[in-house]
Protein backbone atom coordinates (compact mmCIF):
# COMPACT_ATOMS: atom_id res chain seq x y z
CA UNK A 1 0.00 0.00 0.00
CA UNK A 2 1.21 3.28 -1.06
CA UNK A 3 2.46 5.46 2.43
CA UNK A 4 0.93 8.58 2.73
CA UNK A 5 1.94 11.48 4.83
CA UNK A 6 -0.30 13.90 6.98
CA UNK A 7 0.74 16.67 8.57
CA UNK A 8 -1.76 16.79 12.01
CA UNK A 9 -1.98 20.52 13.36
CA UNK A 10 -0.10 23.31 14.25
CA UNK A 11 -2.80 26.41 14.66
CA UNK A 12 -6.21 27.22 15.16
CA UNK A 13 -6.64 30.23 16.84
CA UNK A 14 -9.44 29.13 19.10
CA UNK A 15 -6.88 26.84 21.01
CA UNK A 16 -4.49 27.37 23.38
CA UNK A 17 -0.81 25.34 22.78
CA UNK A 18 -0.34 24.75 18.79
CA UNK A 19 2.17 21.37 18.16
CA UNK A 20 2.73 19.46 14.77
CA UNK A 21 2.53 15.86 14.09
CA UNK A 22 3.91 14.72 10.88
CA UNK A 23 2.22 11.07 10.30
CA UNK A 24 3.04 8.18 7.82
CA UNK A 25 -0.22 6.29 6.72
CA UNK A 26 -0.92 3.37 5.67
CA UNK A 27 -4.74 2.91 4.66
CA UNK A 28 -5.59 3.87 8.05
CA UNK A 29 -2.54 2.22 9.98
CA UNK A 30 0.32 4.16 11.00
CA UNK A 31 3.64 3.69 10.34
CA UNK A 32 5.22 6.47 11.63
CA UNK A 33 5.15 9.86 13.39
CA UNK A 34 7.68 12.96 14.16
CA UNK A 35 6.90 15.81 16.10
CA UNK A 36 7.37 19.48 15.72
CA UNK A 37 7.11 22.12 18.16
CA UNK A 38 8.17 25.62 18.89
CA UNK A 39 4.92 26.99 17.55
CA UNK A 40 3.89 28.69 21.37
CA UNK A 41 7.64 29.56 22.37
CA UNK A 42 7.74 32.66 24.25
CA UNK A 43 11.08 33.57 25.61
CA UNK A 44 10.67 33.34 28.80
CA UNK A 45 13.41 32.01 29.99
CA UNK A 46 15.44 35.44 28.37
CA UNK A 47 12.54 37.48 29.86
CA UNK A 48 13.13 36.09 33.35
CA UNK A 49 16.80 37.36 33.59
CA UNK A 50 15.51 40.73 33.06
CA UNK A 51 13.08 41.20 35.56
CA UNK A 52 13.36 40.71 39.70
CA UNK A 53 12.71 37.45 41.80
CA UNK A 54 9.15 38.57 42.61
CA UNK A 55 8.46 39.68 39.16
CA UNK A 56 9.65 36.64 38.20
CA UNK A 57 6.83 34.44 40.54
CA UNK A 58 4.11 36.35 37.92
CA UNK A 59 5.20 35.44 34.63
CA UNK A 60 6.39 31.88 35.98
CA UNK A 61 2.79 31.74 36.64
CA UNK A 62 1.81 32.17 33.21
CA UNK A 63 3.64 29.18 32.09
CA UNK A 64 0.77 27.29 32.27
CA UNK A 65 -2.44 27.91 32.54
CA UNK A 66 -3.51 24.18 34.59
CA UNK A 67 -0.09 23.77 36.17
CA UNK A 68 0.56 27.32 37.18
CA UNK A 69 1.01 26.52 41.25
CA UNK A 70 3.35 23.62 40.12
CA UNK A 71 5.45 26.22 38.25
CA UNK A 72 5.62 28.73 40.55
CA UNK A 73 5.94 26.50 43.48
CA UNK A 74 8.99 24.72 41.62
CA UNK A 75 10.56 27.99 41.43
CA UNK A 76 10.24 29.63 44.53
CA UNK A 77 11.83 26.29 45.94
CA UNK A 78 14.98 27.43 44.24
CA UNK A 79 14.77 30.73 45.06
CA UNK A 80 14.28 30.28 48.72
CA UNK A 81 17.14 27.46 48.31
CA UNK A 82 19.59 30.22 47.39
CA UNK A 83 18.11 32.79 49.39
CA UNK A 84 18.74 30.50 52.60
CA UNK A 85 15.24 32.00 53.34
CA UNK A 86 13.53 29.62 56.55
CA UNK A 87 9.67 28.91 55.08
CA UNK A 88 7.34 28.44 57.60
CA UNK A 89 6.29 25.14 58.02
CA UNK A 90 2.55 26.62 57.54
CA UNK A 91 3.18 27.87 54.57
CA UNK A 92 4.48 24.89 53.44
CA UNK A 93 1.14 23.12 54.33
CA UNK A 94 -0.65 25.77 52.18
CA UNK A 95 1.24 25.15 49.16
CA UNK A 96 0.99 21.49 49.66
CA UNK A 97 -2.94 21.47 49.95
CA UNK A 98 -3.07 24.15 46.75
CA UNK A 99 -0.45 21.64 44.78
CA UNK A 100 -3.09 19.11 45.77
CA UNK A 101 -5.87 21.01 44.75
CA UNK A 102 -4.55 21.57 41.83
CA UNK A 103 -4.10 18.15 40.46
CA UNK A 104 -7.72 17.56 41.26
CA UNK A 105 -8.95 20.19 39.09
CA UNK A 106 -6.33 18.71 36.46
CA UNK A 107 -7.55 15.28 36.59
CA UNK A 108 -11.14 16.25 36.54
CA UNK A 109 -9.83 18.05 33.34
CA UNK A 110 -8.22 15.46 31.39
CA UNK A 111 -11.50 12.67 32.27
CA UNK A 112 -13.73 14.74 30.67
CA UNK A 113 -11.69 15.76 27.74
CA UNK A 114 -10.96 11.80 27.41
CA UNK A 115 -14.52 11.41 27.77
CA UNK A 116 -15.11 13.69 25.14
CA UNK A 117 -12.80 12.40 22.62
CA UNK A 118 -13.63 8.98 22.85
CA UNK A 119 -17.35 10.31 22.00
CA UNK A 120 -18.41 9.64 25.45
CA UNK A 121 -19.78 13.26 26.43
CA UNK A 122 -21.78 12.91 29.24
CA UNK A 123 -18.97 12.20 31.49
CA UNK A 124 -17.43 15.17 30.07
CA UNK A 125 -20.33 17.00 30.77
CA UNK A 126 -19.97 15.47 34.59
CA UNK A 127 -16.43 15.93 35.57
CA UNK A 128 -16.43 19.02 33.94
CA UNK A 129 -19.48 19.96 35.95
CA UNK A 130 -17.80 18.45 39.09
CA UNK A 131 -14.77 20.30 38.86
CA UNK A 132 -16.50 23.36 39.46
CA UNK A 133 -16.30 22.32 43.22
CA UNK A 134 -12.54 22.32 43.12
CA UNK A 135 -12.33 25.56 41.29
CA UNK A 136 -14.75 26.98 44.11
CA UNK A 137 -12.21 25.66 46.49
CA UNK A 138 -9.39 27.28 44.90
CA UNK A 139 -10.91 30.89 44.67
CA UNK A 140 -12.65 30.38 48.20
CA UNK A 141 -8.86 30.18 49.68
CA UNK A 142 -7.38 32.35 47.00
CA UNK A 143 -9.50 34.71 45.18
CA UNK A 144 -8.32 33.75 41.89
CA UNK A 145 -9.82 30.05 39.71
CA UNK A 146 -6.94 29.79 37.75
CA UNK A 147 -3.77 31.74 38.78
CA UNK A 148 -3.99 31.65 42.40
CA UNK A 149 -1.27 33.77 42.93
CA UNK A 150 -1.06 32.13 46.74
CA UNK A 151 2.51 31.91 46.44
CA UNK A 152 4.94 34.68 47.26
CA UNK A 153 9.35 34.57 48.18
CA UNK A 154 9.18 33.39 51.60
CA UNK A 155 5.75 31.84 52.25
CA UNK A 156 2.36 32.74 51.31
CA UNK A 157 -0.25 35.75 50.92
CA UNK A 158 -3.09 34.07 52.69
CA UNK A 159 -3.96 32.27 55.84
CA UNK A 160 -6.91 29.34 55.68
CA UNK A 161 -9.78 29.47 58.55
CA UNK A 162 -11.98 26.61 60.41
CA UNK A 163 -14.57 28.44 58.22
CA UNK A 164 -12.50 28.41 54.89
CA UNK A 165 -10.91 24.67 55.77
CA UNK A 166 -14.63 23.11 56.70
CA UNK A 167 -15.87 24.67 53.36
CA UNK A 168 -13.22 22.75 51.18
CA UNK A 169 -13.77 19.55 53.59
CA UNK A 170 -17.56 19.55 52.57
CA UNK A 171 -16.61 19.97 48.67
CA UNK A 172 -13.79 17.57 48.51
CA UNK A 173 -16.60 14.97 50.18
CA UNK A 174 -18.78 15.47 47.63
CA UNK A 175 -15.90 15.08 44.91
CA UNK A 176 -14.76 11.61 46.62
CA UNK A 177 -18.05 9.97 46.14
CA UNK A 178 -18.30 11.17 42.80
CA UNK A 179 -14.62 9.86 41.96
CA UNK A 180 -15.98 6.38 43.58
CA UNK A 181 -18.44 6.42 40.56
CA UNK A 182 -15.84 7.68 37.89
CA UNK A 183 -13.64 4.73 39.06
CA UNK A 184 -16.41 2.02 38.75
CA UNK A 185 -17.61 3.62 35.45
CA UNK A 186 -13.79 4.03 34.07
CA UNK A 187 -13.16 0.33 35.09
CA UNK A 188 -16.41 -1.53 34.15
CA UNK A 189 -18.06 -0.03 31.26
CA UNK A 190 -17.38 -1.97 28.04
CA UNK A 191 -17.77 0.75 25.80
CA UNK A 192 -14.96 2.35 27.82
CA UNK A 193 -13.06 -0.52 27.91
CA UNK A 194 -13.44 -1.32 24.17
CA UNK A 195 -11.36 2.37 23.31
CA UNK A 196 -8.68 2.52 25.98
CA UNK A 197 -7.16 -0.79 26.14
CA UNK A 198 -4.87 -2.11 24.15
CA UNK A 199 -4.89 1.36 22.53
CA UNK A 200 -1.66 3.84 22.39
CA UNK A 201 0.38 1.13 23.75
CA UNK A 202 3.58 2.54 25.71
CA UNK A 203 5.81 -0.77 27.06
CA UNK A 204 7.76 -0.18 30.08
CA UNK A 205 11.21 -0.01 29.01
CA UNK A 206 10.23 2.20 26.22
CA UNK A 207 8.63 4.90 28.94
CA UNK A 208 11.88 4.20 30.99
CA UNK A 209 14.06 4.94 27.26
CA UNK A 210 12.36 8.01 26.15
CA UNK A 211 12.18 9.60 29.95
CA UNK A 212 8.27 9.59 30.39
CA UNK A 213 6.93 11.59 33.27
CA UNK A 214 3.82 11.26 35.78
CA UNK A 215 0.54 9.43 34.99
CA UNK A 216 1.92 8.22 31.30
CA UNK A 217 5.13 6.19 32.98
CA UNK A 218 3.14 4.96 36.11
CA UNK A 219 0.40 3.80 33.59
CA UNK A 220 3.69 2.06 31.84
CA UNK A 221 4.46 0.40 35.42
CA UNK A 222 7.53 3.06 36.15
CA UNK A 223 7.61 3.86 39.57
CA UNK A 224 8.24 6.76 39.21
CA UNK A 225 6.80 10.26 41.65
CA UNK A 226 8.45 13.13 42.80
CA UNK A 227 6.71 13.55 45.44
CA UNK A 228 7.56 10.36 47.05
CA UNK A 229 11.10 10.10 45.86
CA UNK A 230 12.81 13.09 46.40
CA UNK A 231 9.90 14.58 49.43
CA UNK A 232 9.18 18.40 48.83
CA UNK A 233 7.27 20.87 51.18
CA UNK A 234 5.51 18.53 53.34
CA UNK A 235 4.75 15.38 51.11
CA UNK A 236 7.34 13.74 53.36
CA UNK A 237 5.09 13.45 56.44
CA UNK A 238 1.79 12.72 54.28
CA UNK A 239 0.40 9.16 53.75
CA UNK A 240 -0.50 8.58 50.35
CA UNK A 241 0.36 5.73 47.85
CA UNK A 242 1.78 5.60 44.45
CA UNK A 243 -0.24 4.51 41.79
CA UNK A 244 0.52 2.49 39.07
CA UNK A 245 -0.83 0.47 36.39
CA UNK A 246 0.94 -2.50 34.31
CA UNK A 247 -1.65 -2.26 31.28
CA UNK A 248 1.01 0.01 29.11
CA UNK A 249 -2.42 1.31 27.47
CA UNK A 250 -4.52 4.46 27.55
CA UNK A 251 -6.80 2.82 29.81
CA UNK A 252 -4.05 2.41 32.75
CA UNK A 253 -3.56 6.11 32.21
CA UNK A 254 -7.49 6.33 32.82
CA UNK A 255 -6.97 4.34 36.15
CA UNK A 256 -4.15 5.89 36.75
CA UNK A 257 -5.51 9.35 37.50
CA UNK A 258 -8.58 8.33 38.59
CA UNK A 259 -6.92 6.57 41.54
CA UNK A 260 -5.05 9.62 42.18
CA UNK A 261 -7.93 11.91 42.55
CA UNK A 262 -8.70 9.39 45.39
CA UNK A 263 -5.10 10.11 47.25
CA UNK A 264 -5.02 13.66 46.89
CA UNK A 265 -8.24 13.75 48.46
CA UNK A 266 -6.75 12.12 51.68
CA UNK A 267 -4.15 14.14 51.30
CA UNK A 268 -6.53 17.35 51.40
CA UNK A 269 -7.48 16.00 54.24
CA UNK A 270 -4.43 15.09 56.23
CA UNK A 271 -3.29 18.64 55.26
CA UNK A 272 -6.08 20.50 56.48
CA UNK A 273 -6.51 18.53 59.58
CA UNK A 274 -3.26 18.54 60.33
CA UNK A 275 -2.15 22.66 59.52
CA UNK A 276 1.26 23.67 61.48
CA UNK A 277 0.32 26.93 63.81
CA UNK A 278 2.31 30.12 63.57
CA UNK A 279 3.06 32.73 60.65
CA UNK A 280 2.81 31.85 56.65
CA UNK A 281 5.19 34.22 55.21
CA UNK A 282 8.95 35.55 56.12
CA UNK A 283 10.72 38.07 54.60
CA UNK A 284 13.18 37.90 52.22
CA UNK A 285 15.75 40.17 50.83
CA UNK A 286 15.53 41.30 47.58
CA UNK A 287 19.18 40.55 46.67
CA UNK A 288 20.14 36.86 46.61
CA UNK A 289 24.11 36.05 47.41
CA UNK A 290 25.60 33.82 44.22
CA UNK A 291 24.61 30.21 43.93
CA UNK A 292 22.61 27.95 41.94
CA UNK A 293 19.56 25.02 42.39
CA UNK A 294 18.00 22.49 40.79
CA UNK A 295 14.20 21.71 42.05
CA UNK A 296 11.54 19.48 40.59
CA UNK A 297 7.95 19.19 41.39
CA UNK A 298 5.55 16.32 40.47
CA UNK A 299 2.98 18.75 38.92
CA UNK A 300 -0.42 16.78 37.58
CA UNK A 301 1.27 15.43 34.15
CA UNK A 302 4.81 14.37 36.11
CA UNK A 303 7.89 15.91 36.59
CA UNK A 304 8.74 19.63 36.01
CA UNK A 305 12.30 20.59 36.87
CA UNK A 306 13.57 24.22 37.22
CA UNK A 307 17.00 25.10 37.34
CA UNK A 308 17.83 28.53 38.78
CA UNK A 309 21.13 30.64 38.87
CA UNK A 310 21.77 33.71 40.62
CA UNK A 311 24.30 36.06 40.70
CA UNK A 312 24.22 38.58 43.78
CA UNK A 313 21.48 40.95 41.96
CA UNK A 314 18.11 40.93 42.86
CA UNK A 315 17.31 39.11 39.21
CA UNK A 316 18.16 35.51 38.17
CA UNK A 317 21.10 34.67 35.86
CA UNK A 318 19.26 31.88 34.09
CA UNK A 319 16.49 30.09 34.85
CA UNK A 320 15.40 26.85 32.97
CA UNK A 321 12.35 25.32 33.28
CA UNK A 322 11.07 22.01 31.93
CA UNK A 323 7.64 21.39 31.73
CA UNK A 324 6.72 17.73 31.97
CA UNK A 325 4.51 17.20 28.25
CA UNK A 326 7.94 18.27 26.49
CA UNK A 327 9.83 15.41 27.88
CA UNK A 328 6.06 12.77 27.60
CA UNK A 329 5.83 13.64 23.84
CA UNK A 330 9.01 11.87 23.16
CA UNK A 331 6.96 8.71 24.48
CA UNK A 332 3.63 9.95 22.12
CA UNK A 333 5.51 9.43 18.81
CA UNK A 334 6.28 5.62 19.86
CA UNK A 335 2.61 5.44 21.46
CA UNK A 336 0.68 6.46 17.86
CA UNK A 337 2.77 3.99 15.88
CA UNK A 338 1.09 0.91 14.67
CA UNK A 339 -2.27 2.22 15.90
CA UNK A 340 -4.91 3.48 13.56
CA UNK A 341 -5.57 6.88 12.52
CA UNK A 342 -8.77 7.10 14.76
CA UNK A 343 -7.19 6.69 17.66
CA UNK A 344 -4.87 9.84 17.44
CA UNK A 345 -6.65 12.15 19.22
CA UNK A 346 -7.19 10.21 22.49
CA UNK A 347 -3.70 8.80 22.44
CA UNK A 348 -2.80 12.18 22.26
CA UNK A 349 -5.34 13.58 24.78
CA UNK A 350 -3.94 10.83 26.80
CA UNK A 351 -0.96 12.15 28.05
CA UNK A 352 -2.72 14.78 28.72
CA UNK A 353 -0.82 17.40 26.84
CA UNK A 354 -0.55 20.95 28.00
CA UNK A 355 -2.18 22.36 24.88
CA UNK A 356 -5.35 21.18 23.19
CA UNK A 357 -3.77 22.26 19.83
CA UNK A 358 -3.47 19.48 17.33
CA UNK A 359 -6.88 20.68 15.47
CA UNK A 360 -6.12 20.63 12.03
CA UNK A 361 -4.95 17.75 9.69
CA UNK A 362 -4.32 17.85 6.11
CA UNK A 363 -4.53 14.61 4.60
CA UNK A 364 -3.84 13.83 0.62
CA UNK A 365 -6.06 11.88 -1.42
CA UNK A 366 -3.96 9.70 -3.77
CA UNK A 367 -7.10 9.13 -5.86
CA UNK A 368 -8.53 13.03 -5.98
CA UNK A 369 -4.84 13.77 -5.83
CA UNK A 370 -5.53 17.24 -3.96
CA UNK A 371 -5.16 18.05 -0.22
CA UNK A 372 -8.13 17.82 2.07
CA UNK A 373 -7.68 19.42 4.97
CA UNK A 374 -9.61 17.96 8.32
CA UNK A 375 -10.55 20.05 11.26
CA UNK A 376 -9.85 18.79 14.92
CA UNK A 377 -13.75 18.25 15.20
CA UNK A 378 -13.86 16.20 12.07
CA UNK A 379 -10.79 14.06 13.36
CA UNK A 380 -12.97 13.43 16.33
CA UNK A 381 -16.30 12.73 14.59
CA UNK A 382 -14.22 10.39 12.34
CA UNK A 383 -12.67 8.72 15.24
CA UNK A 384 -16.00 8.01 16.76
CA UNK A 385 -17.91 6.89 13.64
CA UNK A 386 -14.95 4.83 12.97
CA UNK A 387 -16.07 3.13 16.47
CA UNK A 388 -19.44 2.86 16.15
CA UNK A 389 -19.23 1.05 12.56
CA UNK A 390 -17.68 -1.82 14.81
CA UNK A 391 -20.46 -1.85 17.68
CA UNK A 392 -18.69 0.53 20.30
CA UNK A 393 -21.18 2.94 20.44
CA UNK A 394 -21.79 5.76 23.24
CA UNK A 395 -24.73 7.11 22.06
CA UNK A 396 -26.83 3.76 23.17
CA UNK A 397 -25.90 4.66 27.06
CA UNK B 1 28.31 13.55 55.96
CA UNK B 2 27.16 10.76 57.12
CA UNK B 3 23.22 11.99 56.08
CA UNK B 4 24.48 11.81 52.55
CA UNK B 5 25.50 8.21 51.97
CA UNK B 6 23.87 7.54 48.62
CA UNK B 7 25.05 11.26 47.19
CA UNK B 8 28.83 10.50 48.43
CA UNK B 9 28.92 6.74 47.05
CA UNK B 10 27.89 8.01 43.50
CA UNK B 11 30.22 11.24 44.13
CA UNK B 12 33.15 8.71 45.13
CA UNK B 13 32.36 6.19 42.29
CA UNK B 14 32.49 9.03 39.74
CA UNK B 15 35.96 10.48 41.12
CA UNK B 16 37.09 7.34 40.68
CA UNK B 17 35.95 6.07 37.35
CA UNK B 18 36.38 8.83 35.44
CA UNK B 19 39.55 9.70 37.35
CA UNK B 20 40.64 13.41 36.21
CA UNK B 21 37.84 13.94 33.77
CA UNK B 22 35.73 15.39 36.76
CA UNK B 23 36.82 18.11 38.64
CA UNK B 24 35.01 20.31 41.81
CA UNK B 25 32.50 17.00 42.62
CA UNK B 26 30.40 18.75 45.83
CA UNK B 27 27.05 17.13 47.60
CA UNK B 28 25.48 20.62 48.12
CA UNK B 29 22.59 19.31 50.14
CA UNK B 30 20.72 16.23 50.49
CA UNK B 31 19.69 14.39 47.02
CA UNK B 32 21.76 16.74 45.35
CA UNK B 33 25.64 16.17 43.34
CA UNK B 34 26.95 18.51 41.24
CA UNK B 35 30.09 17.69 39.32
CA UNK B 36 32.58 19.26 35.93
CA UNK B 37 33.22 16.70 33.62
CA UNK B 38 36.21 16.99 30.59
CA UNK B 39 33.57 17.70 27.44
CA UNK B 40 35.09 14.75 25.20
CA UNK B 41 33.93 12.39 28.28
CA UNK B 42 30.57 13.58 28.21
CA UNK B 43 28.81 10.71 26.65
CA UNK B 44 31.11 7.60 28.17
CA UNK B 45 30.18 9.48 31.74
CA UNK B 46 26.46 9.72 30.38
CA UNK B 47 26.17 6.25 29.44
CA UNK B 48 27.78 5.00 32.86
CA UNK B 49 25.32 6.94 34.76
CA UNK B 50 22.40 5.78 32.98
CA UNK B 51 23.90 1.93 33.88
CA UNK B 52 23.96 2.39 37.62
CA UNK B 53 19.96 3.63 37.54
CA UNK B 54 20.99 7.04 36.52
CA UNK B 55 18.15 6.26 33.72
CA UNK B 56 15.65 9.65 33.70
CA UNK B 57 17.80 13.07 32.00
CA UNK B 58 15.37 14.95 33.47
CA UNK B 59 16.44 18.16 31.06
CA UNK B 60 19.50 20.21 29.61
CA UNK B 61 20.24 23.58 30.44
CA UNK B 62 22.57 25.75 28.71
CA UNK B 63 24.54 28.60 29.71
CA UNK B 64 26.62 31.21 29.04
CA UNK B 65 29.86 32.58 31.60
CA UNK B 66 31.04 34.88 28.73
CA UNK B 67 34.30 33.04 27.77
CA UNK B 68 32.40 29.90 28.12
CA UNK B 69 29.25 28.54 26.62
CA UNK B 70 28.13 25.08 27.94
CA UNK B 71 25.59 23.20 30.02
CA UNK B 72 24.25 20.98 32.77
CA UNK B 73 22.98 17.94 31.89
CA UNK B 74 20.43 17.02 34.94
CA UNK B 75 20.55 13.31 35.27
CA UNK B 76 18.42 11.15 37.72
CA UNK B 77 17.31 7.64 39.45
CA UNK B 78 14.18 9.75 40.64
CA UNK B 79 15.69 10.14 44.23
CA UNK B 80 19.40 11.81 43.67
CA UNK B 81 19.58 14.23 40.79
CA UNK B 82 23.54 14.56 39.59
CA UNK B 83 23.85 17.38 37.51
CA UNK B 84 27.07 17.23 34.89
CA UNK B 85 28.66 20.40 34.13
CA UNK B 86 30.50 20.93 30.97
CA UNK B 87 32.08 24.08 28.79
CA UNK B 88 32.62 24.94 25.55
CA UNK B 89 34.76 27.48 24.10
CA UNK B 90 32.55 30.63 22.21
CA UNK B 91 34.84 31.03 19.93
CA UNK B 92 34.28 27.18 18.56
CA UNK B 93 31.16 26.01 20.75
CA UNK B 94 30.73 21.92 20.48
CA UNK B 95 29.51 19.68 22.33
CA UNK B 96 29.06 15.62 22.15
CA UNK B 97 25.55 14.38 21.84
CA UNK B 98 24.15 12.27 24.78
CA UNK B 99 21.75 10.50 22.35
CA UNK B 100 23.02 6.72 22.18
CA UNK B 101 22.65 6.63 26.08
CA UNK B 102 19.32 9.13 26.52
CA UNK B 103 17.38 8.98 23.02
CA UNK B 104 14.41 11.05 25.13
CA UNK B 105 17.46 14.28 25.11
CA UNK B 106 16.54 15.03 21.33
CA UNK B 107 14.71 18.12 21.81
CA UNK B 108 16.56 19.12 24.52
CA UNK B 109 20.07 19.21 22.51
CA UNK B 110 18.55 20.86 19.17
CA UNK B 111 17.37 23.72 22.25
CA UNK B 112 21.04 23.72 22.58
CA UNK B 113 21.82 24.28 19.50
CA UNK B 114 18.81 26.99 18.53
CA UNK B 115 19.38 28.96 21.48
CA UNK B 116 22.44 28.92 22.74
CA UNK B 117 24.58 28.18 19.22
CA UNK B 118 26.30 25.42 20.40
CA UNK B 119 26.86 22.67 17.88
CA UNK B 120 26.29 19.03 18.82
CA UNK B 121 27.94 16.77 17.56
CA UNK B 122 26.08 13.72 16.48
CA UNK B 123 22.68 15.57 16.27
CA UNK B 124 20.03 13.64 13.37
CA UNK B 125 18.99 16.05 10.77
CA UNK B 126 15.60 17.44 11.07
CA UNK B 127 14.05 20.79 12.10
CA UNK B 128 14.97 23.54 14.25
CA UNK B 129 13.66 23.28 17.95
CA UNK B 130 12.15 26.23 19.54
CA UNK B 131 12.44 29.16 17.11
CA UNK B 132 10.66 29.73 14.15
CA UNK B 133 11.67 28.12 10.55
CA UNK B 134 12.62 32.35 9.74
CA UNK B 135 14.16 33.16 12.79
CA UNK B 136 17.98 34.18 11.69
CA UNK B 137 20.17 31.41 11.95
CA UNK B 138 23.17 32.96 13.72
CA UNK B 139 21.52 34.62 16.63
CA UNK B 140 21.00 32.71 19.80
CA UNK B 141 18.66 34.60 21.94
CA UNK B 142 19.83 33.35 25.47
CA UNK B 143 23.50 34.35 25.07
CA UNK B 144 24.03 36.77 27.13
CA UNK B 145 25.00 39.33 24.26
CA UNK B 146 21.66 38.87 22.88
CA UNK B 147 19.00 41.86 23.65
CA UNK B 148 15.52 41.61 22.22
CA UNK B 149 14.87 45.06 19.06
CA UNK B 150 11.72 45.15 19.02
CA UNK B 151 10.66 45.67 14.80
CA UNK B 152 10.72 49.35 13.39
CA UNK B 153 7.17 48.56 12.58
CA UNK B 154 6.01 47.38 16.09
CA UNK B 155 2.29 49.38 16.88
CA UNK B 156 2.38 49.65 20.87
CA UNK B 157 -1.02 48.12 22.62
CA UNK B 158 -2.74 50.72 24.35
Amino acid sequence: MTKITIPFGPQHPALKEPENFMLVLEGEQISGATINLGYNHRGMEKAAEDRTYIQDLYLIERVCGICSHSHTTCYITNVEELAKAETPKRALAIRTLFGELERVHSHLLWLGVAGYEMGFETLFMYTWRDREQVLDCLEMLSGNRVHYSINTIGGVRRDITAELSAEVKKRINFLMERTNYYIKLATEEPTVLARTQNVGKLPHDVAIERGAVGPTARASGVMRDVRKDDPYLIYGELDFKVITHNSNDVFGRLVVRALELVESYKMIHQILDNLPEGPIAVKVPMKIAPGEAVNHYEAPRGEDIHYLKSNGTDKPDRLKVRAPTLANLQSVAYMLEGGWLADVPLVIAAIDPCMSCTDRAAVWNPKKGKTEVYSWEEMRKMGIEHYKRRGVDFTRL
Amino acid sequence: MSDFTNEEKIKSELEQKFHGAITNAAVTRSRRVWLDAETAKLPEIMAWLKAQGYNHLATVTGFDEGENLGAYYHVTDTHVIVTVKVKTPRANPSLPSVLAAFPGALSYERELEDMFGIKVQGLPPGRRYPLPEDFPTDQYPLRKDWKFVPPANEVEAK
